[in-house]
């Protein structure tokens, strides 16, 4: 029951799928992050019809699976003639990636439209009629509060994400969940795999939430 | 150009939507609909109860309780559900054979609920927690001076108010186990996406039954919701908001 003795007897299966996991949250995280923001700008937006689009997307990817998300984009795009690329891996990797952000873009830019609203107009029409310009009050009225308000929620969606990217083991992603899969499928050594996994998540996982916590004790607005 | 013309050129097949207007498919997408509707209501149902134990168990006075209640909820909420779930499917049945006989195959739909609520207990285990430490200190004390033992201020006083406060966030919780359950049809529960999944292997529609299993997903997801959003989330205090939002962001899953 040593998991360290299976990692080394399987390292390309462990340490690549853990690479591959860890790319998976960064260029998802990184996708989410500009589409989200994009979504809440939508969502702010005085058009009626951005705003509804917004809306739409937002209410859509955060009431449907992921998996569903993902099969569709893993199934369903072919028949419409689109490949993410012609190479298998590369094809499954792309869609694993476009399907995190996809789905968590819904969750960053209720987060963002939040940070957006919470400061308040008052706020704003003091700045300006202390006679800072509207980059100023940007800089020194607006902004500092949006962040305080996005980021700590922003590092909670990093962790679900991190954990979500096992999802993409269901389209055949070899992630680290997909090793454990595999070398248990040839060892029937379940325990001491899925404990290597296991540990392979908490160590992106736990070191993640220490950092939003202290972000989040940081970053607390005095109310 | 037409829709229709894209469509064939792009390979999608528009003839396959007559298909569903037998009604043996809809029966097919409902016996997965009770199967996703069944499992979600068990597991959240044991959820609670695992959750309220290891809850209490985090704010005991007792070391060998809180420990391991720590320990729990940190561990399991930083795993992903699927990782539990695929366990449960493949080891499931062994972990059982030492109470019931060496011949105990564990049902699939067994394995999916064990997955499944270990997850969402600790994740429950969370709001109890954060509904229990808002109430005002006064309302233990009082009721301790009042001759109630910690059991019974926590029977009687403390976790009626908790729980109440906590119907929201529960409400939440059962949306993403909703969603969750699309992830048991791995170890090979037939639930929704399952059967869909039965049906376009068939049938090479992968498009069409994913627009109807979504539309499903949606439907029950968006109004359940709703509803939540509607029983007052903002009657709770500000610490227990914040903790439902670290929660609902950080353990959503699927």
């Amino acid at each position: 029951m040593i998991p360290g003795a299976i990692v080394l007897e399987f390292p390309r299966e462990f340490f690549g799928g853990l690479w591959l996991t860890i790319q998976i949250s960064l260029f998802g995280l990184i996708g989410a992050l500009a589409l989200g923001t994009v979504i809440a700008l939508f969502r702010v937006s005085p058009l009626v019809v951005l705003r509804w689009i917004g809306g739409a997307y937002v209410e859509f990817f955060r009431n449907t699976p992921l998996v569903v998300q993902l099969f569709f984009l893993f199934l369903g795009l072919p028949y419409m003639g689109f490949r993410f690329a012609t190479d298998t891996f590369d094809s499954i990797f792309r869609a694993a990636i476009t399907g995190m952000a996809l789905y968590h873009a819904a969750y960053v830019a209720e987060i963002v439209r939040g940070g957006l609203l919470a400061v308040e107009k008052g706020q704003i029409e003091a700045a300006r009629s202390l006679g800072l310009s509207y980059l100023g009050m940007l800089r020194y009225v607006q902004l500092p509060q949006t962040f305080r308000a996005v980021v700590p929620p922003l590092g909670n969606i990093a962790i679900a994400l991190v954990k979500n990217t096992s999802l993409a083991s269901t389209i055949g992603v070899a992630e680290l969940l997909f090793a454990a899969e595999v070398v248990e499928s040839r060892t029937f050594r379940a325990e001491e795999a899925f404990l290597a996994a296991t540990i392979g998540f908490l160590l992106l996982t736990i070191p993640l939430g220490v950092v939003v916590n202290m972000l989040e004790r940081r970053m607390r607005i005095a109310r | 150009m037409d829709i229709t013309e894209f469509l064939r050129d792009h390979g999608l097949k528009p003839n396959t939507w007559p298909m569903f207007a037998d009604p043996a498919i809809w029966r097919f997408f409902g016996e997965g609909l009770r199967e996703t509707v069944l499992i979600s209501l068990v597991s959240i149902a044991l959820s609670f109860v695992v959750g309220l134990l290891f809850a209490l168990g985090r704010l005991s006075t007792r070391w060998w309780l809180r420990w391991p209640s720590i320990a729990y909820i940190e561990a399991v909420r930083a795993l992903p559900v699927l990782l539990l779930i695929v366990y449960f499917g493949i080891k499931g049945s062994s972990l059982f054979r030492p109470f019931f006989g060496a011949e105990f195959e564990l049902p699939r739909f067994w394995a999916g609920v064990l997955g499944l609520s270990m997850y969402t207990s600790a994740v429950l285990a969370e709001i109890i927690r954060a509904g229990i430490v808002s109430l005002p200190r006064g309302q233990t004390e009082a009721s301790r001076a009042l001759g109630l033992s910690y059991p019974q201020s926590m029977r009687h006083v403390i976790l009626p108010q908790a729980l109440r406060m906590m119907v929201p966030a529960m409400m939440a919780q059962l949306t993403t186990i909703i969603k969750d359950t699309s992830l048991v049809g791995t170890i090979g529960v037939f639930e929704l996406l399952r059967q869909g999944s039965t049906i376009y292997n068939q049938f090479f529609n992968p498009i069409e039954v994913l627009l109807i299993v979504s539309v499903v997903y949606f439907v029950i997801c968006f109004t359940l919701s709703q509803f939540s959003r509607r029983l007052e989330l903002g009657r709770a205090p500000r610490e227990v908001r914040a903790k439902i939002q670290e929660v609902q962001l950080r353990d959503q899953a699927a």
